[in-house]
């Protein structure tokens, strides 16, 4: 039984066939942004409008962002369910800072760091406390929920001062939610393309013994991709705090989901290993597009989060129907 | 010729337990240095230390090169040049060849970034160099076959420019064409300076290749030789340590009519159109190299993997079985391959184990019956000769041998009427090997039909009543016991080779 | 088998929530009374029931993070079969629950006939779940039922609220079925070793569905039981309560990676964290640090539970 003549498909590639093949799931969802877009147009031209557009590209910034960071938590092979009170208790210390007179600039980095402290003792938990990640972060998201209630006692933020929106200003005439999106998915994009760190957590997540095996620190990163993925919640906090005009002291509901979703939609399989963060920032922009092409064309937006759960469960079963496909024909 | 690397009285512990006794060994450069023992003997605890995982007792010496370590680092062994090829491939399935081949040590730009072209220059290279030019550096891993992982591992080991190449049981998930490139490869190697430790039990292979090959028995040294030195009977007894005919007491066959006939059994592309009968009181042997589909089979008559086309009959009535639940209520049992992962649940207790395919027997409708449960059990260790604290004990804590003998339990618990043994004595001591050959020729000889599953050429011939040889997922010879030897078996395993690729 | 460890850590939580609810009484002499403690019980029960079901969901090695939108679906369809519907109201009531039921049953599909791994499987039906609630329910409330369905989440029986009656019968019922039957050997077996205990011969896969179709059950029991308790709908309801459930199943003793678990820790954490949720309010607390204190607690307690078990499940 020779088994060196390679099924066709893994045998010399065209350029095109292998770019699809990596990307495949990122040239859907553009492709679905893409036709979404042009059908609504059709019925409701106003759908293309620079204002229209802006809100639904900048409207989900935050949540691009954020997703960056619970992509690569993904990749590793763990899971963060806190990061929506995460990033809630970050907007209340945002705001605070803010109407207590401190510099803007304060207001907005201090969280980020804050971020960052908080999930390196996540990721402490994680890799060295060896509980799983689910574990931690149910626990975390406890601690946060009650902390913010904690802290603000109920109170929402009103008067903050006019420097403070961030997210409405702009900069080159391209809003800023804009330019935080595409600069740290391109940035997060070829960080973990091109440096050994950043490949070093598709390793932990595809075979963390052959990780350790090739020498990658496996404890040591997972707790810094805990604090980078914190950071990244700080700047989506940054845009998400920056564009209200009231922080409300409660967590923004399912917010945890929605970035997750965002990741898996976009391509990161949640058995870890693979995927892309471009695929997650377009993954926000569509779900920014369904919910607004819902509004435009009459249909109740009650409804958008069962569409989501549908996208969830296909673009799960797709990856799971490729890996079995994948594995068969390996076995030749 | 002075040495690559060189270990004076190396000894090895675990939990007061003596593994590895006042060993020596040492690799020179460009020769291929079998490394052979019964599973237990110490092999693996010996290439562990060599790559630096285990650290050895005191009053081991660790030399490479000019100089001396009481013991070695994993990373000190890496530079060193050290690098091992282990049985379970640690490798990434969603990466590229290229980057599985560099992962940890990749060539950088001047920027810091990783250098892809460089890479992936670097591995075709590479893979050119063990002759692997159809093996494309852009491809997922996971899409490969085990024999071109196993490439990517040996180019991983390379692209540290391994000086010492240890080699775990390299060909035992190979088939005999991927065995044959293997061995190329191996020689390449060599040619290159490269000194190969080669862990293996196939003798034809350590004959092929081998330049020096050392014994182990019992943690203990028994020789190391050249090869022109040695017979395949010497290096058993080495092995062993006992005539080979005392190990398969084979008590006189009482054989009767079929009780399973099997027609034209297919699944899929790995079970081909394989038919054969199988009498009460016969011990079947099912001969074959390791992708010929015999386990393959064995899942098929179980139901794991229930048959796409052909029959089965059981008593003359034609039965169709789609699940093991059903194939253990019309009497057939597996004890299958892999123990720890298929066989038993290693955290629960001996009795929970024994009683799990018969749970009707130990409930009282719903519920169970603990006192029952621990009878069966009991029974089960009288039985069989299990060493344990009781049953109790954890599964999980027993040697080998005693795993094997509960998983045994488990299934005669069920009263079966043909036992399939899948590698029944892998990886266990040789006194509970026998102990297992003896409680085989004793079920046979009570009526049991006996389907045995091996690659121990040994084994085979020992305790078969026929010899089923199969290849590329069908039958390809039956051997009677009178007639079968390692010559008439081996031509038959490579006889089919041979008419497969005319065939194509 | 693994009594030994398995009642080491619940020998533990015992002695935490004694010491607990020794603590509490001390801050607060309302605490420890009788009215108290069956009005506690009273809340605990949505909690409690799905957390009980829980408990053979995480041994099984899986997870099921849709019970809260199971139970806010039911909870929305209850309001329209029998509002929007016109069905008598036990016959709504038994619909919900067997939508309930089948909601769980689609996810043991979608977990065993694709393998589908339950954190996302549960995830997805999370949205697909809670979604529906929404759209069905565009955020109005259903108000107005007869006041004999006001018994079962406010009425008494035996001076103990009916509610806390359902959930001792679950209970018992469940331990029974975990501790002494083939099933409950059947979910730990696969727990800890699923291609060993199919080798076996045992059904995983039905098994699994049966498990999480009760999951489902469970959750539209709460539900009924929820909207019987403030006597209104909405389709929000439930939130979050899968995070109560699984806190408290994992912080009873029931590992994570499955295999390790028994329906008493289930309740013993559940009344621990009932325990500090009302004791700490009444002893002036705000509920906020309860929550805080609980996050903690289960953090530490898994902590405390790893460096015990050093060589692990696996």
């Amino acid at each position: 039984m020779t088994s060196d003549h390679a099924p066709a498909f893994v045998a010399k590639r065209t350029g095109l066939v292998r770019f699809i093949s990596t990307y495949g799931q990122e040239v859907v969802i553009a492709g679905a942004i893409i036709a979404l877009f042009v059908l609504v147009s059709l019925v409701s031209p106003r759908f293309l409008s620079a204002n229209n557009l802006n809100t639904i590209i900048s409207g989900n910034a935050y949540i691009a962002v954020a997703a960056i960071g619970m992509s690569m938590i993904i990749i590793t092979g763990h899971i963060d369910v806190s990061v929506g009170a995460l990033i809630g208790v970050l907007a209340t210390i945002s705001g605070t800072l803010a109407t207590a007179g401190y510099p803007v600039w304060i207001a907005w980095t201090l969280p980020i760091l804050i971020g960052v402290g908080i999930n390196a003792i996540v990721g402490a938990l994680v890799a060295y406390g060896r509980i799983p990640s689910i574990v931690v972060t149910l626990g975390m998201l406890s601690i946060l929920r009650g902390g913010l209630v904690s802290i603000t006692g109920g109170a929402w933020i009103n008067d903050l001062p006019p420097d403070f929106h961030l997210a409405q200003q702009r900069l080159l005439d391209i809003p800023v939610p804009i330019w935080f999106m595409v600069v740290l998915t391109l940035g997060a994009f070829m960080w973990m393309r091109h440096t050994a760190f950043g490949r070093s957590l598709f390793a932990i997540g595809g075979n963390i013994e052959a990780a350790r095996a090739a020498g990658i620190p496996v404890e040591r990163r997972v707790v810094q991709v805990f604090m980078i993925h914190g950071a990244f919640a700080g700047l989506a906090t940054v845009l998400f705090a920056t564009q209200l005009r009231v922080i409300q002291s409660t967590v923004p509901p399912n917010l945890e989901l929605t970035i997750i979703t965002a990741a898996v939609i976009g391509g990161v399989s949640i058995l870890g290993g693979t995927g892309t963060v471009i695929g997650s920032t377009l993954a926000a922009i569509l779900f920014s597009a369904i919910g607004s092409a819902m509004i435009f064309i009459n249909v109740s937006p009650y409804w958008l989060r069962a569409v989501i759960g549908v996208l969830i469960l296909i673009t799960v079963l797709v990856d799971i129907a490729r890996r079995v496909r994948e594995q068969r024909s390996a076995k030749r | 010729m002075s040495a690559l690397l060189q270990l004076s009285r190396v000894s090895k512990s675990f939990a007061g337990i003596r593994v590895l006794k006042d060993v020596d060994f040492d690799v020179r450069p460009g020769e291929v240095h079998a490394l052979m023992g019964e599973n237990g003997a110490g092999k693996s605890t010996l290439i562990k230390i060599i790559s630096g995982v285990h650290t050895p007792d005191e009053g081991g010496i660790i030399r490479i090169g000019d100089t001396q370590h009481k013991a070695l680092s994993s990373r000190a062994a890496a530079r060193a040049g050290i690098a091992t090829v282990y049985q379970e491939l640690l490798l990434f399935p969603e990466l590229s060849v290229a980057e599985n081949v560099f992962l940890g040590h990749a060539p950088r730009t001047r920027l810091g970034t990783l250098d892809w072209s460089l890479m992936r220059r670097q591995a075709r290279q590479l893979l050119d160099s063990l002759d692997s030019h159809d093996l494309d550096v852009d491809a997922k891993v996971g899409t490969l076959s085990v024999a071109n992982r196993q490439r990517v591992e040996i180019a991983k080991a390379l692209s540290q420019n391994a000086r010492v190449l240890i080699m775990d049981e390299p060909t035992a998930a190979l088939a005999d064409a991927d065995v044959r490139r293997l061995m190329i490869v191996v020689k390449r190697l060599r040619e290159r300076g490269v000194g190969i430790v080669y862990v293996s039990h196939k003798l034809p292979e350590v004959f092929e290749i081998a330049d020096r090959v050392t014994v182990l028995r019992d943690g203990a040294l028994i020789g190391t030789h050249p090869i022109a030195e040695v017979t395949e009977q010497s290096l058993v007894a080495m092995m062993v340590g006992r005539d080979i005919a005392q190990l398969f007491p084979k008590p006189v066959p009482n054989i009767g009519d079929v009780i399973l006939r099997v027609k034209g059994l297919c699944f899929g592309d790995r079970v081909r159109d394989i038919s054969f009968d199988l009498r009460r009181g016969e011990i079947l042997g099912i001969a074959g190299l390791v992708g010929s589909g015999r386990t393959e089979m064995a899942l098929t008559i179980f139901g794991i993997t229930p048959a796409t086309a052909g029959s089965i009959e059981l008593d003359g009535r034609v039965i169709s079985i789609s699940s093991p639940r059903q194939a253990r209520d019309l009497g057939i049992a597996y004890v299958p391959e892999d123990r720890g992962l298929q066989g038993l649940v290693r955290p629960m207790s001996i009795a929970q184990n024994v009683s799990m395919a018969s749970l009707h027997r130990v409930t009282n409708g719903l519920f169970m019956r603990f006192a029952e449960e621990i009878r069966l059990a009991v029974d089960a260790i009288a039985r069989l000769g299990i060493r344990a604290r009781g049953p109790e004990q954890v599964v999980g804590q027993l040697s080998g041998g005693n795993q094997q003998k509960v998983v045994l339990g488990k299934w005669l618990a069920t009263n079966p009427r043909i036992l399939i043994m899948d590698e029944p004595t892998r990886g266990i001591d040789v006194g509970a090997k026998s102990e297992i050959h003896a409680l085989m020729g004793k079920l046979a000889q009570e009526g049991m039909a006996i389907v045995m599953i091996s690659s121990e050429l040994p084994e085979v011939l020992g305790m078969a009543d026929r010899v089923l040889v199969m290849n590329g997922g069908t039958s390809v010879a039956t051997i009677g016991r009178a007639e079968a030897s390692p010559e008439t078996v081996g031509a038959a395993m490579t006889l089919a080779t041979r008419s497969l690729e005319v065939a194509q | 088998m693994t009594w030994h460890k398995l009642l080491r850590h619940e020998t533990i939580l015992a002695l935490l929530t004694v010491l607990a609810l020794v603590v509490l009484a001390s801050q607060s002499d309302k605490f420890f009374t009788l009215d108290n403690m069956l009005n506690q019980g009273r809340l605990m029960t949505e909690v409690g029931l799905i957390a009980v079901i829980m408990t053979f969901v995480i041994i099984t090695g899986g997870i099921d993070l849709s019970v809260g939108s199971i139970l806010g679906l039911v909870a929305v369809l209850l309001g329209v079969f029998w509002k929007n519907m016109g069905l008598p109201l036990p016959m709504a009531i038994g619909l919900g629950l067997m939508v309930g039921t089948l909601a769980g049953l689609i996810n043991g599909l979608i977990i065993t006939r694709f393998r589908v791994p339950p954190l996302i499987a549960t995830l997805g039906t999370l949205a697909l779940y809670r979604g529906i609630a929404e759209g069905i329910s565009e955020a109005r409330s259903v108000r107005g039922y007869p006041d004999w369905f006001f018994v079962l989440g406010q009425g008494q029986f035996l001076g103990v609220p009916v509610q806390l009656w359902i959930l001792g019968v679950v209970t018992l019922v469940a331990a029974i079925i975990l501790g002494t039957t083939v099933w409950g050997r059947g979910v730990y077996a696969v727990g800890h070793n699923e291609t060993a205990a199919r080798f076996s011969g045992l059904q995983a896969d039905r098994i699994k569905l049966a498990i999480y179709a009760a999951s489902g059950f469970a959750a539209a029991l709460a539900a009924v039981i929820f909207v019987s308790r403030v006597s209104t709908t909405r389709s929000d309801m439930g939130t979050g309560i899968e995070l109560d459930a699984i806190t408290a199943v994992v912080l009873g003793g029931t590992s994570i990676f499955g295999g390790r678990g028994s329906i008493i820790g289930t309740i013993l954490g559940l009344v621990l964290i009932q325990a500090l949720k009302n004791g700490l309010s009444l002893a002036g607390i705000k509920s906020d640090g309860t929550i805080v204190l609980i996050g903690a607690v289960l953090i530490l307690t898994i902590l405390l539970s790893n460096l015990f078990h050093r060589n692990g499940n696996r």
